[in-house]
C-alpha cells in the first residue's frame, strides 16, 4: 500500500533542500475524480501530490518538454527534475537515456509500485456509474473505490483497469532514485499481449475491414504525436517545417518538394502516418498506452504499437526501455535474426 | 480478354547499388527473358531503406514492393543487410497486421552475379501478383 504522504515528504524535502528545481507529479485535477499534471517548485504546494487510479499521464514527456525548452532558450539545468512515474513512465524514460536525450543525472526518478492493480480506464467505468461523475478515486487493495453523488462505489479494479494495465508484465519502475509501494513484477491480470492475440485469430480479410475502417476515422489531430515522450523529433515526417522558402524558391520547387505524408485527413495518408508512427515506434513504445486515451475518435492505436513491440520481443528477444546502456532495436542486429521471408 | 489478363501489376524494386543493381544488370546483358514489370530503384545499401519508403511507394500506387540486396555476410558495407533484415520484417509484419496480403512485399537477396536469380525473382513476384489485382487498400485515392 502507498501512502501518499510519503510522496508528498520526498518531494518536500528535495524542493526545501534545493537539491531538484522542480517537482512533477500528479494533484487532483478540475474535472471531476481526474488528476493533472502537477510542477511543483514551491516546498510548500508538495501536499497537493496525489496518487490515485486517475493518475494515467505519462509524465516522462514533461522532461522532453523542458529539455526542448532549456535548449531554445539557451540554458543549462542547474538542478535535476524530480519526476513520479511508474512502471511503464520509467521505461520511458529509460529509453530517453538510452538516446542520450537528456543525462542521467537531469532527472530524478521516484518511482511508484502499481502494485497488484493499475490506472482506470474511463471508458470501462462509465457504465458503471449510472450516469454519475466521479468525484473522487482511490486505490483500495484490488478494488478501486469512487465517490459520486450516489454515495461510495467500489468496484473489483480488474473490471475497469486500463487494458494495458492489465496486460502489464512490469508494473515496477526498475529505474529509480527512490520508490514506494511493492514490487509485484510477475502478478498476472491478464496474457501479455491478450488483446493483440484475440485481434490476430482474424483472418486478412476481417483485419482490413477493421482498420480501414479505423483509419478512415482518424482526424489527423496529432494528439497521438504530441502526448507521447518518444516522438520528440524536432522536425515530423508529417510535417516539413524546415523546407527553406526563400525569394528564390520557385513555385515548382515548392509544388515538388518531397512530402512523405499529406496533411489530408484521407484513409491513405492516415494509413500511411500511424504505421510511420507505430514503425518510429518499434523498440521505443514501452506501452504508457497515453496515444490510446488521448485519441479522440478512439483508433486502436496501442494494437499497432504492441504488435511491433511483441515482434520485437519473440523474433530478437528486444524489451524496450530494460537498461539504459542496451542497444536499439533498428541500429542492432544478431547473427540468427528470422530470415526465412527473404527469397 | 477479360481484366484479370490485361492487368499488369507495377513493382518498385530497392536494389542495393553492389549487388541485386549489378544483378539485374546482369540479367540484361545476358539477353535473359523477365517480366518489364518491375520499375527498379538503385540505392546504396538495403540497410539504407528507411520502411517509409516501402510505404511510401504502395501509397503512390505500387501493387507490389521489392526489396533486394547482397547475401548476408557480402555486404559492402559489412553490416547493412543485417540491419535491413530486422526492420523488413518488422514492416513486413506491419503490413500484413494490417490486412494487406502478405505476398505485396517481397525482399530478396542477389548477388552481383545471379542475373538469372534475379529474372526468377521478378518472374515469380510477377506471378504471385497478378491474381492479387491492383493494390488500392494503401493507394491514394485520385482527386476528383
Amino acid at each position: 500500500m502507498i501512502n501518499i504522504q510519503d510522496i508528498r515528504d520526498t518531494a518536500r524535502d528535495m524542493l526545501a533542500k534545493g537539491e531538484v528545481r522542480a517537482v512533477i507529479g500528479y494533484r487532483r485535477g478540475s474535472r471531476g475524480m481526474l488528476a493533472e499534471p502537477a510542477f511543483i517548485t514551491d516546498p510548500a504546494q508538495a501536499d497537493d501530490l496525489v496518487w490515485d487510479p486517475t493518475c494515467f499521464h505519462n509524465l516522462s514527456l514533461y522532461l522532453v518538454e523542458d529539455r526542448k525548452f532549456l535548449t531554445h532558450v539557451r540554458k543549462t539545468a542547474n538542478a535535476p527534475i524530480a519526476i513520479v512515474t511508474k512502471g511503464c513512465d520509467a521505461r520511458s524514460i529509460v529509453v530517453l537515456l538510452q538516446e542520450h536525450y537528456f543525462k542521467r543525472e537531469d532527472v530524478y526518478i521516484i518511482g511508484v509500485s502499481c502494485e497488484g492493480t493499475g490506472v482506470v480506464d474511463e471508458r470501462k467505468l462509465a457504465p458503471h456509474l449510472n450516469g454519475f461523475q466521479a468525484s473522487n478515486a482511490a486505490f483500495d487493495g484490488d478494488d478501486f473505490v469512487f465517490i459520486t453523488a450516489e454515495g461510495e462505489k467500489r468496484l473489483p479494479a480488474r473490471e475497469v483497469m486500463a487494458d494495458r494495465c492489465l496486460e502489464c508484465r512490469i508494473p515496477f519502475p526498475k529505474e529509480h532514485n527512490a520508490v514506494f509501494g511493492e514490487d509485484k513484477t510477475g502478478r498476472q491480470l491478464a496474457e501479455p499481449f491478450a488483446a493483440l492475440t484475440r485481434f490476430e485469430t482474424q483472418g486478412t480479410a476481417e483485419r482490413w475491414d477493421f482498420w480501414s475502417h479505423h483509419f478512415d476515422r482518424c482526424i489527423r489531430c496529432f494528439a497521438c504525436r504530441s502526448v507521447c515522450p518518444m516522438c520528440y523529433c524536432e522536425e515530423c515526417v508529417v510535417d516539413s517545417i524546415t523546407f527553406p522558402v526563400t525569394t528564390e524558391t520557385t513555385a515548382e520547387d515548392k509544388a515538388n518538394r518531397i512530402r512523405w505524408i499529406e496533411r489530408s485527413a484521407v484513409r491513405s495518408e492516415n494509413i500511411t502516418y500511424l504505421m510511420t508512427r507505430a514503425m518510429h515506434l518499434a523498440g521505443r513504445c514501452t506501452d504508457c498506452g497515453e496515444c490510446e486515451r488521448a485519441c479522440p475518435v478512439n483508433v486502436p492505436i496501442r494494437l499497432l504499437n504492441n504488435k511491433m513491440e511483441r515482434e520485437a520481443r519473440e523474433q530478437f528477444g528486444f524489451e524496450p526501455g530494460a537498461s539504459i546502456g542496451g542497444p536499439s532495436l533498428v541500429a542492432s542486429f544478431l547473427d540468427n535474426d528470422p530470415g526465412d521471408f527473404i527469397r | 480478354m477479360s481484366d484479370q489478363q490485361n492487368y499488369e501489376p507495377r513493382i518498385v524494386a530497392f536494389l542495393c547499388k553492389w549487388c541485386s543493381s549489378a544483378g539485374s544488370d546482369l540479367a540484361g546483358v545476358s539477353r535473359i527473358q523477365y517480366p518489364a514489370n518491375a520499375t527498379p530503384i538503385t540505392v546504396p545499401c538495403t540497410g539504407a531503406i528507411s520502411p517509409m519508403y516501402i510505404l511510401s511507394a504502395f501509397n503512390k500506387g505500387a501493387d507490389g514492393v521489392l526489396v533486394s540486396g547482397c547475401h548476408i555476410g557480402d555486404c559492402h558495407y559489412i553490416e547493412g543487410n543485417y540491419l535491413a533484415r530486422r526492420k523488413m520484417h518488422l514492416i513486413m509484419q506491419l503490413i500484413e497486421f494490417i490486412g494487406v496480403e502478405p505476398n505485396r512485399f517481397r525482399m530478396s537477396w542477389v548477388s552481383a552475379a545471379e542475373g538469372a536469380k534475379f529474372a526468377q525473382v521478378i518472374t515469380n513476384f510477377v506471378d504471385d501478383l497478378q491474381p492479387l489485382g491492383p493494390q488500392d487498400k494503401l493507394k491514394k485515392a485520385e482527386r476528383v
